[in-house]
């Protein structure tokens, strides 16, 4: 239970008062304190939604003449409101906030790169840097190599939509309790390291396409 | 934020960059990536019959941490028995080439690819399925 500085009731943790409506000092989760069920999948127009009703309530700029402890807790809530809220409406980093939530981390045991995904990494390493070697010399095989990479970078996006779905799917079964804890915490490991490794590829083959593109 | 000047030398100059052939028996290959940072570190190990790592190769693609980790792990484990290279910490990593806190995921990265190759060498050799789980740890 938290106690609200304004009213001095006590409610359960949230940071608007159930009683009042002033800010209260309490520290939650990121769906608490949207007020959220702690649900992987989230309807996008009702998380702004609840994100902009409880700004609104305890946002700064009302409580510039409160006492201390009410000032506060609207900075320390709004604070807390904002970090969720960026947290929770990309499902990727939802995801990865999910696992800390239930004591885990992206990155324990996880660092097995599959070996399919391996070899795509390395094919497109190495055709970009074979793209970044011909920029120097003007003419045909560098226009070639170009045109070859945003094919690739098509396929990426298909891979990442892919992997996007996928996690998706894995939410559902969050969701649903379709499945063991276990096993949906390793599926989920395994989704979201894949999209940092697609992530991560994409990233360098854009680079590269706007310095061809610049030259 | 500053790499140290070990880390600039390795990235700058990096050892023993390159791939041996995949299907070289005595060639274990390990391939580990960071999921955090989305960096990906292939180290390749040429391997005597009597364990003893005679060459090494690697391709990193990530921050310059990442490639110097394992441009100085190439460097570490030639020469060097499969068991002594297999007690290599990241520790030792992270000492030589004074990385800083953030990252030190890039030298358990190098430490796990070493571990990865080993593994992947012994699997071609065929060697009793016990000593290979003490290898994946």
């Amino acid at each position: 239970m938290v106690q609200c500085p304004s009213c001095a009731r006590r409610s359960e943790p949230c940071l608007v008062c159930p009683q009042c409506g002033g800010p209260l000092p309490a520290e939650t989760d990121g769906f608490t304190a949207l007020g959220l069920p702690p649900k992987l999948v989230i309807d996008l127009d009702e998380l702004e939604r609840a994100y902009h009703t409880i700004s609104r309530r305890i946002h700064p700029d009302h409580f510039v003449a409160s006492p201390p402890d009410v000032r506060a807790a609207s900075l320390k809530g709004t604070a807390l409101l904002t970090r969720s809220y960026r947290i929770l409406r990309d499902s990727i980093s939802r995801g990865i906030y999910w696992l800390e939530l239930k004591g885990d981390k992206l990155s324990e045991s996880n660092n097995r790169v599959p070996a399919e995904l391996a070899e795509l990494v390395f094919e497109v390493q190495e055709q970009l840097a074979e793209l970044r070697a011909s920029r120097d010399q003007s003419g045909d095989q560098s226009k070639g190599l170009a045109a070859n990479m945003l094919h690739v970078r098509q396929d990426l996006d298909i891979a990442m939509n892919r992997a996007l779905d996928e996690l998706n799917g894995n939410f559902r079964r969050w969701d649903s309790g379709a499945a063991s804890e276990a096993s949906l915490r390793g599926e989920l490991k395994a989704v979201l390291a894949r999209i940092a490794y697609l992530r991560t590829l994409i990233r360098d083959v854009d680079r590269e396409l706007e310095t061809v593109e610049a030259a | 934020m500053a790499y140290s000047s070990k880390v600039l030398e390795h990235y700058n100059n990096p050892r023993n960059v390159g791939s041996f052939a995949k299907d070289d028996a005595d060639v274990g290959t390990g391939v580990v990536g960071a999921p955090e940072c989305g960096d990906v570190m292939k180290l390749q190990l040429k391997i005597s019959d009597s364990g003893v790592i005679e060459d090494a190769r690697f391709k990193t693609f990530g921050c310059g941490s990442a490639i110097a980790s394992s441009s100085y792990v190439t460097e570490l484990v030639k020469g060097k028995h499969i068991d002594e290279a297999i007690a290599i910490r990241n520790t030792t990593i992270v000492q030589e080439l004074n990385l800083p806190p953030v990252k030190i995921h890039c030298s358990v990265l190098a430490e796990d690819a070493i571990k990865a190759a080993i593994a992947d060498w012994k699997k071609r050799k065929g060697t009793a399925a016990d000593d290979l789980k003490v290898a994946e740890g």
